[in-house]
């Protein structure tokens, strides 16, 4: 009942709170894709492998730091605010995104590699027309399981001050009032849950044909 | 024309390649041969510069291939490895149209290209649109063969192409691979590691061991004359008999020991020349002279009447023209014929091959070695 009645009472509250989840969320992703796949290219140049190795280990090792130790890293350096969330978000979300495309593009047969040098095709050639599109299916997954962590980190970041769905449950949690707790957790899930169907699709969309 | 000209490579310590002098004439086929780690493959990368030399000067057609920018190069030599070398998010039209685009053909002619080249393989038209996970390894071969055809190069490179193909399917692919430079003449460089491989296909065999070339010679002559003690190891100890792959039926025809009669010959006139030639075969040839069957007197069998039995056949075991003496050694152990009789592509009768003439050509080749 009491879960209704908020619904009804703060529904410009939830509104603006779920615009304002969903474009921190929007936000940080797009940095986070754009940085993490140049990241990703430049440490897989071709004669640099070993450098790709081990950013591989340090992404792999690093996934199993918590968003909040990095949200109060940030708080301690940057401050509080919007911009410091949003700095957050992009480091937490890279991770993911690095680890993924950078073992993606290592993992290219090197054998269609050494014919696709053998028959003359320049190292860009060979980047965009082979090993990234040999990788897309790694690569899409990391964005995928990126996007999940970074809409729950988003709810996290609310503790300094980003705003969004974690402000409800902040409150909620001061107040005492289980049906806020619920219905910023529960938002958040469905806002998750509705993205990685998007990003489903376009994943199948991606995905070169030949590649099963 | 391939020179090869005081070829050095080093991996830090250890010399890949040893003071390489080698020339490969056009339109022929040469094997690299050796064991692993011999610089077989390195020299063969060496030519569409995937591996620099430290010494040395690789010319195709007089140019130095230093001095020519690599992509462009590489565009212009056909490169074949082991079917791995498929693009799989590439259907098999685009990977044959691979080299072609780069050369921003046409359209319209980059799929008349397509269209010839998997039919040189012997691919139909309902391939271009599979993809390679699609295809079987024989398949995928054949597409790498093609896409390397496509830009039409005069020199082409072959790094143990066949190497994780069954040998069933891998002697399928050996003789189409003959068959289509029968037709196309190109300058080919070819690895392997089957010795059997590079007898079958080679012009020129190349052996390797430890970086540097011990032999570089015709087939034919290293069958016969093997420089040291690693090339005969290489060749096994039935070399001698591996020569005789190289031998063709028709050098060895005899037109005697067997009489020809035509098919309405009665058999107690067959019978009577026979007995007095004191011969036991008698070949049936048409009025168009091609084979048809034949008799024999079958002294292993009871004599009726006093008379071993005059038996007629009407398709007789045979062996062509162009039959390898091995291939004619292993019909005449499969059906117990000590002579079989030889047929041009279309069926005439041309003579008999018999046991004797193999024997002496295997105690031929081994007495030369000796010599």
């Amino acid at each position: 009942m009491e879960f209704f009645s908020y619904f009804v009472t703060h529904s410009d509250l939830i509104a603006d709170s779920i615009i304002r989840h969903f474009l921190l969320f929007l936000i940080s992703m797009a940095f986070a894709i754009v940085v993490g796949i140049f990241l990703s290219i430049v440490i897989t140049r071709e004669g640099h492998e070993k450098v790709g190795q081990v950013i591989l280990s340090i992404t792999g090792a690093s996934q199993a730091v918590p968003s909040v130790a990095v949200i109060a890293l940030v708080f301690l350096f940057i401050g509080i605010g919007m911009k410091p969330a949003l700095v957050a978000l992009v480091i937490y979300s890279l991770v993911p995104i690095v680890f993924n495309a950078t073992s993606g593009i290592l993992s290219v047969d090197p054998g269609v590699l050494e014919a696709a040098k053998g028959m003359g095709l320049t190292k860009s050639q060979r980047l965009w027309h082979i090993k990234i599109p040999l990788a897309m299916p790694v690569i899409m997954s990391g964005i995928r399981s990126s996007a999940t962590i970074n809409i729950g980190t988003v709810t996290v970041a609310a503790i300094i001050g980003a705003g969004g769905l974690g402000d409800i449950i902040y409150t909620g949690l001061k107040l005492n009032r289980p049906e806020m707790i619920f219905i910023g957790a529960g938002l958040a899930a469905i806002i998750a849950i509705l993205v990685d169907t998007v990003l489903m699709y376009v994943e199948r969309k991606v995905t070169p044909k030949g590649l099963a | 024309m391939i020179e090869y000209r005081n070829i050095t490579k080093r991996f830090g310590e250890k010399i890949a390649v040893n003071n390489l002098n080698m020339t490969l004439e056009k339109g022929t086929i040469t094997m690299l041969i050796g064991p692993s780690g011999c610089g077989k493959t390195t020299s063969l990368k060496m030519v569409n510069r995937l591996v620099d030399p430290d010494e040395g000067d690789i010319l195709i057609n007089g140019e130095s291939v230093f001095d020519l920018d690599p992509v462009k190069l590489r565009r212009s030599i056909g490169y074949v490895i082991q079917e791995i070398g498929l693009f799989p998010h590439y259907s098999v039209f685009d990977n044959i149209a691979t080299l072609p685009r780069l050369h921003n053909w046409d359209e319209k002619k980059i799929k008349d290209r397509v269209y010839e080249v998997l039919d040189m393989v012997t691919l139909d038209e309902s391939y271009a649109d599979k993809y390679p996970s699609q295809l079987s390894g024989g398949e995928r071969q054949r597409v790498g063969l093609a896409r390397a055809l496509a830009a039409d190069p005069e020199v082409l490179l072959m790094d143990e192409p066949f190497g994780a193909i069954d040998p069933i399917n891998r002697l399928i692919l050996q003789q189409s691979f003959l068959e289509i430079q029968e037709e196309i003449k190109k300058t080919i460089i070819f690895v392997t590691h089957d010795i059997n491989e590079a007898i079958q296909l080679g012009d020129k065999i190349a052996i390797m061991n430890q970086g540097s070339l011990v032999q570089f010679d015709t087939v034919s002559e290293i069958l016969a004359n093997p420089e040291n003690e690693f090339v005969e190891n290489l060749l096994g100890h039935d070399r001698n008999l591996k020569a005789l792959s190289l031998k063709k039926a028709r050098d060895y025809i005899k037109k005697e020991g067997y009489i020809t009669v035509g098919p309405d010959v009665d058999k107690e006139a067959i019978r009577k020349e026979l007995e007095e030639k004191d011969l036991v075969l008698a070949y049936i040839i048409d009025s168009r002279g091609r084979l048809k069957g034949r008799y024999y007197i079958d002294k292993a069998a009871r004599k009726v009447d006093g008379r071993y039995p005059l038996v007629r056949e009407t398709r007789p075991y045979h062996v062509e023209r162009t039959t390898s003496l091995t291939e004619t050694l292993s019909r005449m152990l499969e059906y117990g014929e000590k002579v079989l009789p030889v047929v041009s592509r279309n069926g005439r009768f041309r003579g008999v091959i018999d046991l004797d003439s193999i024997f002496e050509e295997v105690k031929q080749a081994g007495t030369a070695k000796g010599a």
